[in-house]
């Protein structure tokens, strides 16, 4: 057991009933989650949506790492990281195009969109012919994954197959990548820099529905006395240690529409999928309202408002929030604005929700960073010990609003950071 | 070069100035009373464009930047969504601005542009907005305001405005000030 084994265990509690404050701040502790955490995990990489045709590519991170996703001219997606094989200089500095091929700005290297090195700038006449194209291709992500339409990247060549990896979390994430055979598309996205922690960011997001009631105060309008009070129905379920969702049960004598308060086009459109949803998804799952959500460790998710996210780490108190619109791919035009206007009104940098979440997960990584703030406890106790089951759900369910997937996210993240040992 | 009416450049310099002052006083109300009830207020996001030709300069503008027709904007507001965003920050609950951000929003690089159809007054103009909750909390964004006026009783009214911000990721923890 090293000294970091040790601050690892000391920091959240074998139930994880609580954390210390270390776990946001701790140098040493992000320094190894580059390497256990982000060098291990499926970490999502954008949609095939992104890569309409050959030559396709955008930028994104996975972990600190700077990475370049591309379709290659046989349409396969790969990743690399971006960066020259032969002094490290940047590759690509655009955020997304088409290119046929990549050249390096500092000696002028080029690669080609499955990453092998086309050609040398003086290859015959200064490396004498010697230098060898195969063993200087770009540095492939391992393993690159897609689940219905989104890509996965995980550095680790050994790690699971996505599909293991994501476990029941799957069942749940069909609700929303394949409730329709056209499948969905991001559109865009929003980027922000957020002076936090990503875990603050990431449990808020796997399972804190206990926070809507008072951070989202100004956009709810029942009386502040009730709004502690869950959801009737909700659910927060744990798929798999380290994933969650939160949902909704839509009761028998409400669409899904209805649920979610929608425009009379958006409604219309949902009636007229309802069909389709129930022959791909069985009865169950449509009835199933999703609200957020997260798959470890840095993919959140806000279904409810089509929004879909990942969290970049940028150090210990420094995120960059990468949020995407994520819709049907075959809904009408007129439906995909309604709800891209929609998310945009509640999420994002100048959302009438989210500005309100970013208060709350700076002033967390700010004021417990200091001595005496980490010397103590922060509670994660909700529900422990009442979780259960539910008929025709998969997983561990909290019953109310919980902290069940709370404490599964650290309890994961002490299995990863201790690589894999209980 | 056109010549610019300079009464019109004064009117236009007075009101951008009491628009800024309104909103750093926090007046909202009366800052609402100059949108117009048809207003759309938009505010992109931003990219770096690779060039199909890396010889074309005249093909890398500002517009190719910008969120094009299938990307999600920072924000989309129309006049309900406007009023929204002000309820929010009257609502007592709106904790990001809680309390309020101290801001200077520096107005210049006014520039009258087309007149179009309708009477209305395209003009180009510079931001320099500063936000602060103390020394933890402080930020600053430059940004390019295309707006359309539109001349109502001796007066402009804001039909609409696109923020095109400097950045493409946006370094600020939020844009929870109007812009």
């Amino acid at each position: 057991m090293d000294a970091r084994h040790d601050l690892i265990e000391r920091s959240v509690a074998p139930d994880a009933s609580w954390i210390r404050p270390d776990i946001f701040s701790d140098e040493a502790l992000y320094r190894l989650e580059q390497e256990r955490i982000f060098g291990r995990c499926w970490l999502l990489l954008g949609h095939e949506s992104q890569l309409p045709e050959p030559g396709s590519f955008f930028r994104t991170h996975m972990g600190e790492e700077p990475v370049l996703v591309t379709r290659t001219l046989e349409g396969e997606v790969r990743a690399f990281l971006n960066v020259c094989r032969h002094r490290g200089a940047q590759l690509c500095h655009e955020d997304r195009g088409v290119a046929k091929s990549f050249n390096c700005r500092y000696h002028g290297w080029a690669y080609a969109c499955d990453g092998k090195l086309l050609a040398a700038p003086g290859e015959k006449q200064l490396y004498y012919g010697e230098l060898d194209r195969e063993e200087w291709g770009l540095i492939r992500v391992a393993q690159v994954e897609s689940y219905k339409g989104l890509v996965f990247g995980n550095f680790d060549p050994d790690a699971p197959p996505l599909a293991d990896y994501l476990g029941n979390m799957a069942w749940y994430l069909d609700i929303l990548l394949d409730r329709r055979a056209g499948g969905t598309e991001l559109l865009g996205v929003q980027r922000w820099r957020i002076p936090a922690n990503w875990k603050i960011v990431a449990e808020n997001h796997v399972g804190d529905e206990y926070h809507v009631g008072f951070t989202h105060g100004s956009q709810l309008t029942r009386p502040i006395e009730s709004r502690a009070a869950p959801a009737p129905l909700a659910r927060e379920i744990r798929p798999e240690l380290g994933h969650g969702i939160g949902v909704d049960i839509i009761p028998e004598d409400l669409s899904p529409g209805e649920r979610g308060g929608f425009d009379e086009e958006v409604n219309e459109y949902l009636r007229s999928i309802a069909g389709e949803m129930t022959e791909r998804l069985g009865e169950m799952r449509p009835r199933l309202f999703p609200i957020h959500g997260l798959v470890f460790p840095t993919l959140g998710m806000v279904p409810i408002l089509n929004s879909i996210r990942v969290i970049h780490p940028k150090g210990p108190n420094e995120i960059e929030l990468w949020s995407y619109c994520m819709v049907d791919r075959d809904a009408p035009k007129r439906v995909k604005e309604i709800l891209v206007q929609r998310s945009v009104s509640a999420f994002g940098p100048a959302g009438s929700f989210e500005q309100d979440d970013s208060a709350n997960w700076t002033g967390v990584t700010r004021n417990t960073a200091g001595h005496q703030a980490r010397k103590h406890r922060l509670n994660l106790s909700m529900g422990l010990g009442h979780e259960g089951e539910v008929d025709g759900l998969r997983g561990e369910v909290g019953l109310t609003a919980s902290d069940i997937n709370q404490r599964g996210f650290y309890l994961r993240w002490v299995q990863e950071m201790t690589g894999g040992q209980a | 070069m056109t010549l610019v009416d300079a009464q019109l450049l004064a009117d236009l310099h007075f009101w951008y100035a009491r628009e800024a002052r309104l909103l750093d006083e926090r007046r909202y109300d009366l800052w609402l009373e100059t949108v117009d009830d048809a207003i759309r207020y938009q505010v992109p996001t931003r990219y770096l464009t690779a060039q199909a030709d890396i010889t074309d300069f005249g093909a890398w503008t500002v517009d190719r930047e910008l969120a094009q027709a299938s990307d999600v904007l920072l924000i989309d507001d129309d006049h309900a969504g406007i009023s929204k965003r002000i309820e929010r920050l009257q609502s007592g609950m709106a904790w990001a601005e809680m309390p309020p951000s101290i801001t200077r929003r520096i107005v210049s690089n006014i520039e009258p542009g087309e007149a179009q159809e309708d009477g209305g007054i395209e003009v180009f103009s510079a931001l320099l907005a500063f936000k602060s909750r103390g020394p933890d909390e402080r930020s600053f964004l430059t940004a390019q305001r295309r707006d359309l006026l539109l001349p109502a009783d001796g007066d402009f009214r804001l039909r609409r405005r696109l923020v095109i911000i400097d950045d493409t990721v946006l370094m600020g923890e939020n844009l929870s000030i109007v812009l």
